[in-house]
């Protein structure tokens, strides 16, 4: 630890692992910033489907034999299809009833799902069999002195930029998200144009539980390991990246994920590994308090 | 609302007290089954299960069977709170054998010392549990001595002499830690860093990376296997090809056997196989026989506690009291209870002093080390 | 005028019950009794608990997700004044509330301006940061090693060490804390806090100091969580910060839903009912399912949400059952005419 050089390298190892954990912050965070943009609710049972999906794949991968690629699309179209389903069962009759009542709908939830996976597989932590990926990916795709970059982290960060802009596009280029932006402005005034506000809504939360039930699935390669209450702590911080960038921006999110990783990695590195996940909560916290409408977010006024 | 409390009052009971006609002896076993921790619990039920068996098939305690009952408290103090409480106001419990996680036994050992129930645990090693109550035994050595132990091991035999500690924030990990350290900077070991995780966090690499700078000879691990194997993983793949892990009991479960990373890891146990003495012999025997695998420490403590227990109840038969004075009379070399782990004797703070040994991976098993400490 | 009717049903009814908890211990359950008080001790603790919450969710209409951050923060200060001081429980249980209070304002006062759901996932993160402080900060608190050798109450210098009183001292602690939150309930504070639930806007055009009620009705359920942790250090003797996760603030909430938010005999129902029914599911229910049991807390929430929002015992009954009296007598007295 004695030269100037091995404490820089020490710091762009810090900050390359922190910008991948970010990515993946951020397609956890995407889910809820949308869901939130859409229906001004924290769907907390959204951790659960990251979760779910990580298992999802896992089950297919290791029981049904599939190959890893095929695992991976199906669990994208399973838990976008759990995504509308979540909606439909469980938030949709509560939508015009008091926001308490569907808080409370969106924990119960998200309790139900955890200790269903529970239930179902065990509370052992589980890892992806090493052959799922080809030997490439655990090799150094980039190495700088004691910094070294792996082909896992390539493809993680490379699998959110080129999602982020994937939906990017469809919110400003398509019809369907422009009907979102639409219904997150004014429900009632979008339903009077002749927007099918409850398909954009389905869409909206497939979109988003998509991308969480991705993020479960990098991660689980990623770190070796997925259990059924990994959603809950990941949930968390995917939220307060979303609150972090401004909650209802899809850019947004991806900037505060990033900003939490870091911060969270180096916070873990240099300040003390004890506190590590006090970091988010106290990072989400002081946004929520002095900067409500986060990074870049739009104010969000109390609607009277 | 009367007739609801009534109700709900009748099931309780019921619920207790239901099976109180069945006759033989309860034996409770109180571990982690479920959860985490499961895997260790699995060594525990099997060691005790198969100790009820043989001693049922020499015809039982002084003619009476044996029954021994697993109660799950999920290494989780407010339920092991609760599990004891049960057992406590359960006449039919004289002694029981639990409980396996430190945080689990300091919760229920206030209820036990209160009902005066003697109970022996084959696998809590936290330095401050046996000052706080009379009736709590344990035939597993304690943490200062296993961290003391490891600290020279790693000097002497392994000649470290940079080393870095990656701990969990929990009690036994912890009080290992301290141990460590103290001896380390005796024997003049440099402890270059002391990081720490919880439970719940599966990133490591922040640490590690930080591990990775200071370019130690070893990693001293003192957590538990599920957390252990991925931290050796995560290790290996930010880089660190040339560094040693080592850990304490936590990590002897065939959970690291998994990970090719885990190769050429070493950790003590108060139980080797391979070293074990002749009357071990029948016991790997048998239970190789029944579970299709070596037994681990957490199966050859559990089996001689359960064995302990049952001596005791033999002796002065299920009386709480006359057991505990029982088993605090076993307080020397000669009065000590022969298991297949060693000679169990007790010291006046129901502690016992009991030989640690190594053993490391070598090609996916657990084999004894070449050089033990002696 | 008294409505001598409701007046004696309510009355008779709080009677029954004070005589039932003061019988129990003494009833024929032979060997199971104690065993029985502990579970009965656990879910009365659990009432006082749910009432504790219940002001804030229930009648000011704000999800509160870190009230067992408040629960730990007594915990600790009952513990550790026991520990170093060697205080009496009557000197303990005000200081923990105080305690438990002087969070909640600190917590409170700059949250509460924040909407519902800003506010809700806030005090998840505060009763987070109250665990990882607990778990950390060895000093004070020995971390993850708990807090062992807690001395027992004691009552006119005679410390309780039976099941049955710990059991009578609950009780008492819950007649309490139902006094105080009944008498809350039917004031200008209950009235303002109703208000806020209805209605926030309205309410303040009628002149409620929004921040100010909302802070009062915070901080007070946060001193009846910290004098429920109070007790509960001293009874279990040792406390450890697993023992105050997330997942109590869940169960908790989870009372209140099912026995009916904002009412106060809902709540006490809610935990009477689901407590002892843990406690017997663990009795009938293998291990490995038992600890998924949260499952059906997380089913209650959402069942509970869709279909019976108001709870097992609604909040508005007392009101509907008073305005329905007030009709009878009012076409009673038209009939006579």
């Amino acid at each position: 630890m004695e030269s100037l050089f091995e404490q820089s390298s020490l710091f762009l190892q810090q900050l390359v692992n922190g910008i991948t954990l970010g990515g993946v912050y951020a397609l956890i965070a995407v889910g809820y910033t949308m869901v939130y943009g859409v229906i001004q609710l924290i769907n907390f049972a959204h951790g659960e489907i990251y979760m779910l999906g990580a298992f999802l794949a896992y089950t297919m991968v290791t029981v049904l034999g599939l190959p890893f690629f095929a695992a991976f699309a199906l669990t994208l179209v399973i838990c976008a299809v759990f995504g509308i389903l979540l909606d439909l069962i469980a938030y949709r009759p509560l939508r015009n009833a008091p926001r308490l009542a569907a808080l409370i709908t969106a924990i119960g939830m998200s309790i139900f799902l955890q200790n269903l996976a529970l239930m179902i597989w065990g509370s052992q932590i589980k890892s992806y069999p090493r052959e799922v990926l080809p030997p490439v990916f655990s090799k150094a795709a980039w190495t700088f002195g004691e910094v070294s970059l792996s082909w896992l982290q390539v493809f993680i960060l490379s699998v959110t930029v080129v999602f982020m802009i994937l939906l990017h596009l469809i919110i400003h280029k398509t019809r369907i998200g422009t009907a979102m932006r639409a219904v997150s402005q004014d429900k009632t005034t979008s339903a009077l144009m002749g927007i099918g506000v409850n398909r954009v809504i389905s869409f909206t939360f497939a979109i988003g539980s998509a991308m969480g039930g991705m993020a479960g699935i990098l991660v689980g390669l990623y770190y070796n390991a997925i259990f059924p209450t990994m959603g809950y702590i990941a949930g968390i911080k995917a939220f307060a990246a979303a609150v972090l960038g401004g909650i209802g921006s899809v850019p947004g999110a991806m900037l505060g994920g990033g900003v939490l990783g870091i911060a969270e990695v180096i916070g873990a590195g240099y300040i003390s590994s004890e506190y590590r996940d006090g970091i988010s909560y106290a990072v989400m916290i002081a946004v929520i308090l002095f900067k409500p409408s986060g990074l870049i977010g739009r104010q969000i006024g109390e609607k009277v | 609302m009367k007739k609801i409390l009534g109700i709900l009052c009748v099931l309780v009971m019921l619920s207790t007290s239901a099976w109180a006609e069945s006759k033989p002896i309860r034996i409770p076993v109180a571990a982690a089954f479920t959860g985490q921790l499961a895997s260790f619990g699995e060594g525990i039920q099997n060691g005790a299960l198969l100790k009820g068996e043989e001693i049922n098939a020499r015809g039982g305690i002084n003619g009476q069977k044996v029954k021994i009952v697993l109660e799950d408290e999920l290494c989780d103090p407010k339920e092991a709170a609760t599990v004891a409480t049960k057992l406590a106001n359960d006449p039919r419990v004289s002694v029981l054998v639990g409980h396996l996680c430190s945080s689990a036994t300091l919760a229920a050992l206030p209820i036990y010392r209160d009902a005066h129930l003697p109970a022996i645990s084959p696998a809590s090693t936290n330095v401050s549990i046996g000052k706080m109550s009379p009736y709590y035994f344990r035939n597993v050595y304690r943490d200062d001595f296993q961290g003391l132990f490891l600290a020279k091991y790693a000097h002497h035999i392994k000649g470290y002499e940079k080393v870095a500690i990656f701990h969990e924030v929990n009690d036994y990990s912890m009080g290992l830690m301290l141990a460590f350290t103290k001896q380390a900077k005796k024997l003049g070991i440099r402890i270059l860093g002391t990081e720490a995780y919880t439970a719940d966090t599966t990133d490591f690499k922040p640490q590690l990376t930080k591990f990775k700078m200071m370019k130690p000879d070893a990693i001293f691990i003192p957590g538990y296997a599920p957390q252990g194997t991925l931290i050796v993983s995560q290790a290996r793949s930010v880089g660190m090809r040339n560094v040693d892990f080592f850990g304490a009991d936590g990590l002897d479960d065939d959970l690291m056997l998994k990970n090719p990373d885990a190769e050429g890891l070493f950790v003590t146990t108060p139980f080797l196989p391979d070293k074990a003495g002749p009357q071990a012999a029948g016991f790997i025997k048998a239970y190789e026989a029944k579970y299709g695998k070596v037994p681990n420490w957490f199966a050859a403590n559990t089996y001689d506690a359960v064995g302990l227990a049952a001596q005791a109840i033999g002796a002065v038969g299920q009386d709480r009291v006359k057991i505990r004075d029982y088993l605090a009379s076993l307080n020397s070399k000669e009065k000590a209870y022969e298991g297949v782990a060693g000679k169990t004797y007790f010291d006046e703070n129901g502690d016992c002093l009991k030989d640690a040994f190594v053993k490391k991976i070598k090609d996916g098993k657990w084999v004894g080390a070449e050089k033990q400490l002696r | 005028m008294p409505r001598p009717q409701e007046v004696n049903r309510s009355q008779v009814l709080i009677i029954g019950l004070v005589l039932l908890a003061l019988m129990l211990p003494w009833l024929p359950f032979g060997a199971s009794t104690n065993y029985i008080l502990r579970v009965l001790t656990t879910a009365v603790l659990y009432m006082i608990l749910a009432l504790g919450l219940n002001i804030v969710p229930g009648f000011t209409g704000l999800l509160d997700l870190g009230y067992v951050g408040f629960y730990g923060i007594g915990a600790y200060t009952s513990g550790l004044l026991a520990i170093h001081y060697d205080l009496s429980l009557w000197v303990i249980l005000p200081l923990a509330a105080l305690n438990g209070a002087l969070w909640g304002i600190l917590l409170g006062a700059p949250t509460l301006r924040l909407t519902g759901d800003y506010f809700a996932i806030v005090t998840f993160g505060f009763s987070e940061l109250v665990v990882l402080v607990l778990r950390n900060e060895l000093w004070l608190t020995r971390g993850p090693m708990g807090l062992p050798g807690i001395s027992p109450p004691s009552i006119f210098g005679h410390p309780l060490t039976r099941d049955w009183e710990f059991f009578y001292l609950i009780v008492f602690l819950l007649a309490v804390v139902f006094v105080v939150v009944r008498r809350m309930e039917d004031s200008r504070l209950g009235r303002a806090w109703f208000a806020i639930r209805e209605d926030e806007i309205a309410a303040q055009c009628c002149g409620v100091n929004l921040i100010r009620y909302k802070v009062t009705a915070f901080a007070i359920s946060a001193s009846i969580g910290a004098m429920g942790g109070a007790f509960y250090a001293k009874w279990f003797k040792f406390i450890h910060p697993d023992m105050f996760k997330f997942w109590e603030s869940i169960l908790i909430l989870c009372l209140i839903v099912f026995g009916g938010m904002g009412s106060i005999w809902g709540t006490m129902l809610g935990a009477l009912i689901l407590i002892p029914l843990t406690e017997i599911l663990r009795a009938v229910l293998p291990q490995s399912l038992f600890s998924a049991r949260y499952l059906i807390y997380g089913l209650i929430l959402v069942l509970m949400m869709r279909w019976r929002p108001e709870g097992l015992i609604p909040f508005e009954s007392a009101q509907a059952e008073k305005a329905k009296q007030t009709q009878k007598r009012l076409t009673g007295l038209v009939g006579k005419e």
